[in-house]
């Protein structure tokens, strides 16, 4: 692992990432791999190269200018990423931004100091900043240094995860600076969430039992949220497991995240296969209904949604 | 060369074909007849190249041609080429006004008299142009079905749905004395069936055009004489000014109209088109038989209206408006005209002088009776004739007003009596002895103040042409007779009543103010699309002694602007960080959210800072309100003529790009500042300089105009009237267009800066700093609208930071070049001896000199709209923030006319309103914050607009804000909607 994270954007004004005006960093990496993955460019560690179709006016001078001849237009991903040295010849020389640099390194006052421009905003919105990936997590000194400055500033902190973490070095460098933890529980079955997440669910659950014993409102709010993704999260059976997991904790509030099919252009443009690209469900955001259908399932449990 | 020679024989044939009808047939000669005598003039055609040259000449009742123009021939159309010439005979005569926009068909001299040529062509060819017209018009239709192929009613259907989710007030602010829930979500337009009534009304009329002011006005001046009076004495204008005036109110119809609770109109219709003929009246004259059939913004006319305008009232006027009487005056001016070809400024002053506030709280506590007796005891002091006679001439136009009054009173008692319905028959009663009491003496209820104010506002519009004369404080002035009301009722039901009323009342009052419309020739509707009047009221802010100023009537005014969602009046809020409450900001935004588009809000500390520079008195500048759009002036005590200069601040980049010529007008024009071709510029200094120095001779040839106009008010339409309700006049017995008011001054308005910002700063990065391209290569791809280059067009398009995306160095030439504006502006002075101001809004001139632009080095496309006021180009960042960040460090100093940021917020479906409220709240209230002046929301989709586009008929109501006004979506041309359309879009 890089010892310098790297950036994937610094966003300054999310409404959706948590409450009020947000700063929202994307970093870039995470241990899990799953399939549907709606920041599919935030998973690997490494810095990549994007190429958006739509803006691109096909004048060539990425094709002229590539030293290893890996962009060809009859590729079906415009960049044969065997052949790409990642020299950024190409990126450099774009003339429309349709060929993009996927990663920045950045220091943790650089990400500070963009992050903080929109401080007034924060603060006139009940907002701040939140920490999302990508797994920040996987850069514990890095944010735990950023979110100490930030909360030296008065800002309230938001740390988004999928919960696959080192718990002692989380509870030492992150834990007393986060103000509420999205923590994401996306399927209850280990076998399935091995088998859609690449990685088994059980520190997941342990960590988040462990947390959900030490945290109350004072200390950290422990927010659950489970991203409902057709047929793979959002059935019956995963519903049910996980309220009921939920309901045994004795917590009452989590979040649900309605599909929205979005990735698999963002898939494209790192060049990568949607592997669910066939099934119809995966191509549309997800109805009102279907939503108010898993929601129903949580209140049952008497977990608010 | 032939075939050019067959031009002028062409010309020659169907000009002698239309002389002989009109010679021959005399249901076409009856119209060369006014009914003072025949109208004689003369329309010379020519090509720039010379090959047609020929004339027609009207004189004594009969029509000639002559193969030659004569030098005093009124109107001469100068064709670019043959081609036009042959184009203008298919084509319609709103496409004509499109060649003329486009600068390939020039006129030089009197536009009365081609506005006449155009109503006989009309007469001949009217029903083919009809033909041709509703041809145009259905194909516009289905094309617009075809290309926004949506129909999905649900949009629709959300945008009226906002209103039934109200939110409550969190506290109440200080000065809110009687209302218990401020925000007054218990009420619904349902409680209202008047205003219910009204509103229809207002949706399914088509406006009309009234004969009844210029009727009655040419009727005196024709009896008693223009220049000078019946014994052959040259009159003073002031006193000629009066006595039309008052003649006209004593006889003006007194109308109150079914179930209104405000006495009297604006015109005889019931939605109508005020007609100024010393003005820009006449500019209709050739539309008279087809106005009811254009396809934008149509307005109907009675045969007697039309007969009246056409035989007795334009002959009268043709020569006596503002621009014919600059034009022979200053012996057609270079600053007319650069005026008269539409795109370099456009002088507002041809039109009017309307930009400002009266004095209400004046006519409200003396009456007209206390002004009188003021000018009374004035005259005894002193001894000039002059000044004798300006005050005198006061006196005769307030007792017009009075005369008015006491007709409409008479009106009222008649219709009390004939009226069965007994609540009606207290109403009208109630009207009666209003209208017996007020303007007169002292108001001392909400619908005396109320009546008084609108009586005069409409006396006022008799005067002055209604465009951008504005209301003011109104819930400052009309808070203390709420006070008096309430505090002579005892229960809590009573209150409760009243307060209903007040809201019935005041939505009486807007539907009035609404009811009449400026008159837009066609071509005004490609320049000026949409716009009403421009009746600001201004709510909110801090009593002149620098105390929260937000109370009962303001929040009843926001509930009103709320339930009626309607363009006219055009409400601007303050709000005033230090001193005015959250409760109230949330209020705003949530009206805002609710009626899609307004209220327009400002930031009281950045709007001082700019009216500090003048050295006015702290408490007058605390009592400022926005004029027309969103200009400030003093209220009652400022002659500000704030919408004075619409200047195009392209055209002065084209120019330096183009060594002084405009390259749509052909025109070498301004100075010669260097070739890009010969390499003249050095560095981006020397560019920088060249552009200043294009500007500075359109700002100046802009202010000589502005100027010789003044001069042309001053003397050929002064304002007696309006001189009694503004502070000073009186006291230095100088009417306001002489400089009669306590504090002067002219205010322009400069569009394009986004687009010259940003064009700035590809020369300065790519051609000077990193050298990537070359300024002549630059050059021929703006030359041909990047045509054969998309890469130079994405480079200058993606790779130059831009104004508005947090990038210092573009921040630094928007403020640069603000502050040079700025300063040009301040080195002149106006007619009446003050200064010129600087604001950096567009109406919808954004679009229209946008149309009329080429390609930018910015990669702006030819034609294509400029950003709004001065927004940042949707390109500039993805982050929203960036652009608030930006527009709020510019120098509030340098814009004080004020500016209009436009943006366009679409609310999620599964936020609450409350999250939605919040989050635009924290928007202005961190952009006020941070500096910045004034924000306006468009709380709608692209989605629904292009909908809207399609499916006109499902959105008559949909607000939209332009830049500083309103105007109903569907009435806007394609390329102002297409503008809308495309603005960025921020989720909320």
């Amino acid at each position: 692992m890089a010892k310098t994270p790297l950036i994937l954007e610094i966003k300054g004004n999310s409404l959706d990432d948590g409450p009020g005006i947000r700063g929202v960093i994307f970093f870039k990496g995470c241990p899990l791999d799953c399939v549907w993955c709606h920041n599919p460019e935030s998973k690997s560690p490494n810095v990549e190269i994007s190429y958006d179709p739509d803006r691109c006016i096909a004048c060539d001078t990425c094709i002229e200018t590539c030293p290893v001849k890996a962009i060809s237009k009859e590729n079906l991903f415009f960049i044969d990423r065997s052949k790409c040295i990642l020299c950024f010849e190409c990126v450099d020389n774009c003339p429309s931004g349709a060929l993009e640099k996927v990663g920045t390194e950045m220091s943790v006052k650089e990400v500070f100091d963009t992050i903080i421009k929109y401080e007034a905003f924060y603060k006139s919105s009940g907002g701040g900043v939140t920490l999302s990936g990508g797994e920040p997590t996987m850069h514990m000194e890095f944010i735990s240094e950023l979110l100490g400055m930030l909360k030296k500033k008065g800002i309230h902190t938001l740390v988004e995860t999928c919960g696959h973490f080192n718990l002692e070095s989380f509870m030492t460098l992150v834990y007393p600076l986060v103000d509420t933890l999205y923590y994401d529980i996306k399927l209850f079955n280990e076998d399935e969430h091995r088998k859609y997440c690449g990685v088994s669910n059980k520190k997941i659950l342990e960590n988040f039992k462990a947390l959900n014993k030490m945290s109350n409102k004072d200390t950290m709010e422990l927010v659950p949220r489970t991203p409902l993704v057709p047929r793979i999260t959002d059935t019956r059976s995963n519903m049910e497991a996980i309220a009921t997991f939920l309901k045994s904790l004795g917590i009452r509030k989590a979040q649900l995240l309605a599909y929205n099919p979005l990735w698999h252009k963002k898939n494209y443009k790192i060049g990568k296969k949607s592997i669910l690209y066939h099934d119809p469900a995966m191509t549309r955001f997800m109805g009102a209904d279907r939503l108010e259908q898993c929601k129903n399932i949580f209140r049952q449990n008497r977990i608010c949604v | 060369m032939k075939t050019k020679k067959a031009y002028n024989v062409l010309t020659a044939v169907l000009l002698h074909l239309f002389a002989l009808q009109f010679n021959l047939r005399p249901a076409l000669k009856r119209y060369m007849k006014g009914s003072t005598g025949w109208i004689n003039f003369s329309i010379g055609f020519r090509t720039v190249t010379g090959s047609v040259n020929q004339s027609i000449v009207f004189k004594d009742g009969h029509v000639k041609v002559l193969g030659h123009i004569p030098s005093n021939t009124d109107v001469v159309l100068n064709f670019v080429d043959e081609d036009t010439l042959k184009e203008m005979l298919n084509i319609t005569p709103n496409e004509v006004l499109n060649l003329i926009l486009q600068n390939r068909l020039m006129l030089e001299g009197n536009l009365s008299y081609l506005q006449l040529f155009n109503f006989y062509v009309a007469l001949l060819m009217g029903k083919k142009h009809q033909r041709m017209l509703d041809k145009i018009h259905a194909n516009d239709v289905q094309a617009r079905k075809r290309e926004y192929s949506m129909n999905n009613p649900k949009l629709a259907k959300e945008l009226n749905a906002r209103k039934n989710y109200r939110m409550k007030a969190e506290n109440r602010d200080t000065g809110v004395k009687y209302l218990d829930e401020p925000y007054l979500r218990q009420y619904s337009i349902e409680d209202f069936p008047r205003l219910k009534e009204f509103l229809d009304i207002h949706f399914n009329t088509m406006p009309e055009v009234c004969s009844e002011r210029p009727r009655l006005l040419t009727e005196w001046y024709s009896g008693n004489g223009f220049d000078s009076d019946k014994s052959g004495k040259p009159w003073v204008p002031e006193m000629r000014q009066a006595l039309a005036f008052k003649y006209l109110m004593q006889n003006r119809k007194p109308i109150i109209r079914k179930n209104d609770l405000i006495a009297g109109t604006t015109t005889a219709k019931e939605i109508g088109v005020v007609i100024y003929p010393d003005a820009q009246g006449s500019m209709i004259w050739g539309e008279l038989d087809s106005m009811n059939k254009r396809i934008l913004n149509p307005y109907s006319i009675s045969e007697q209206d039309r007969n009246v305008l056409h035989y007795d009232v334009f002959p009268f006027w043709a020569e006596k408006n503002f621009r014919e009487l600059v034009r022979k005056k200053y012996n057609y001016p270079l600053g007319e005209q650069i005026d008269e070809r539409f795109v370099a400024y456009f002088v507002w002053k041809s039109v009017a002088i309307s930009h400002t506030i009266p004095n209400f709280p004046l006519v409200l506590e003396k009456g007209t009776k206390g002004i009188i007796e003021d000018i009374q005891s004035r005259i005894e002091t002193i001894s000039d004739q002059g000044k004798k006679a300006t005050l005198e001439s006061m006196i005769i136009a307030l007792e017009g007003v009075n005369a008015y009054a006491l007709n409409l009173s008479r009106q009222a008692n008649r219709l009390a009596q004939k009226e069965k319905d007994p609540i009606r028959k207290q109403e009208l009663s109630r009207l009666a002895d209003i209208c017996s009491k007020v303007p007169e003496r002292p108001a001392t209820s909400l619908d005396e103040a109320i009546n008084s104010i609108w009586i005069m506002w409409v006396a006022l519009h008799m005067e002055n042409t209604n465009t951008g004369l504005s209301l003011g404080r109104l819930d400052q002035w009309l808070q203390p007779y709420y006070e008096m009301d309430m505090e002579k009722l005892y229960t809590d039901e009573e209150r409760q009543q009243y307060i209903k009323k007040a809201i019935e009342l005041v939505g009486c009052f807007y539907m009035r103010c609404t009811d009449h419309l400026p008159l837009v020739p066609d071509i005004g509707n490609y320049l000026f699309g949409g716009s009403s009047s421009d009746q600001a009221i201004t709510l909110g802010g801090v009593t002149p002694e620098g105390e929260d100023a937000v109370n009962d009537m303001t929040y009843i005014f926001l509930k009103v602007t709320e339930m009626l969602s309607i363009r006219d009046p055009n409400v601007n809020a303050r709000f005033n960080p230090d001193k005015n409450s959250d409760t109230y900001l949330k209020r705003l935004c949530e009206v805002n959210l609710i009626t899609a588009a307004t209220p327009s809000m400002h930031n009281d500390k950045a709007v001082f800072k700019a009216l500090e520079q003048h050295g006015y008195p702290i408490e007058d500048i605390r009592n400022w309100s926005a004029t027309g759009c969103v200009e400030p002036t003093l209220s009652g005590k400022h002659m500000g003529h704030t919408g004075s200069i619409l200047l195009n601040l392209v055209a002065a980049l084209e120019m330096a790009l183009n060594n002084g010529r405009h390259p749509l007008m052909k025109w070498d024009l301004g100075p010669k500042t260097g070739s890009i071709e010969d390499g003249t510029f050095e560095t981006f200094e020397d560019f920088y300089n060249a552009f200043a120095e294009q500007l500075r001779f359109l700002v100046h040839h802009a202010v000589e105009l502005n100027n010789m106009l003044a001069e042309i008010h001053a003397y050929y339409r002064p304002t007696p009237l309006l001189s009694t309700m503004i502070d000073g006049a009186i006291e230095k017995a100088l009417d306001v267009t002489k400089g009669g008011a306590r504090y002067n001054t002219s205010g322009s308005a400069n569009i394009g800066l986004a687009d010259v910002v940003d064009s700035m700063m590809v020369i300065k990065k790519l051609v000077f700093d990193e050298e990537r391209i070359s300024f002549k290569d630059l050059k021929k791809a703006i030359d041909n609208n990047f045509k054969n280059d998309p890469k130079l067009h994405a480079l200058v398009q993606y790779r130059v930071p831009r104004f508005g995306s947090g990038n210092e160095e573009a921040l630094q030439i928007a403020k640069r070049t603000t502050k040079l504006i700025h300063d040009l502006y301040a080195s002149h002075k106006n007619f009446r001896g003050g200064r010129y101001t600087s604001g950096f809004w567009s109406m919808s001139q954004h679009v229209a000199y946008g149309n009329l632009s080429g390609a930018l080095p910015s990669g702006r496309l030819s034609g294509k709209a400029f950003t709004p006021g001065l927004t940042p180009h949707p390109l500039a960042s993805r982050n929203f923030l960036d652009n608030i960040k930006d527009v709020a460090r510019l120098d509030p100093e340098n814009m004080d006319n004020n500016m209009a940021f436009n943006v366009k917020l679409t609310p999620s479906a599964n936020d609450s309103r409350e999250d939605i409220v919040n989050a635009m709240h924290s928007y202005v209230k961190t952009y006020f914050d941070e500096g910045g002046m004034q924000m306006q929301f468009n709380v709608v989709t692209s989605e629904t607009l292009k909908d809207a586009m399609a499916n006109p008929e499902n959105y008559r109501n949909l607000l939209v804000r332009i830049s500083g006004y309103n105007a109903y979506f569907v009435t806007l041309n394609k390329e102002m909607q297409v503008e809308l359309v495309e603005r960025t879009e921020y989720g909320v």
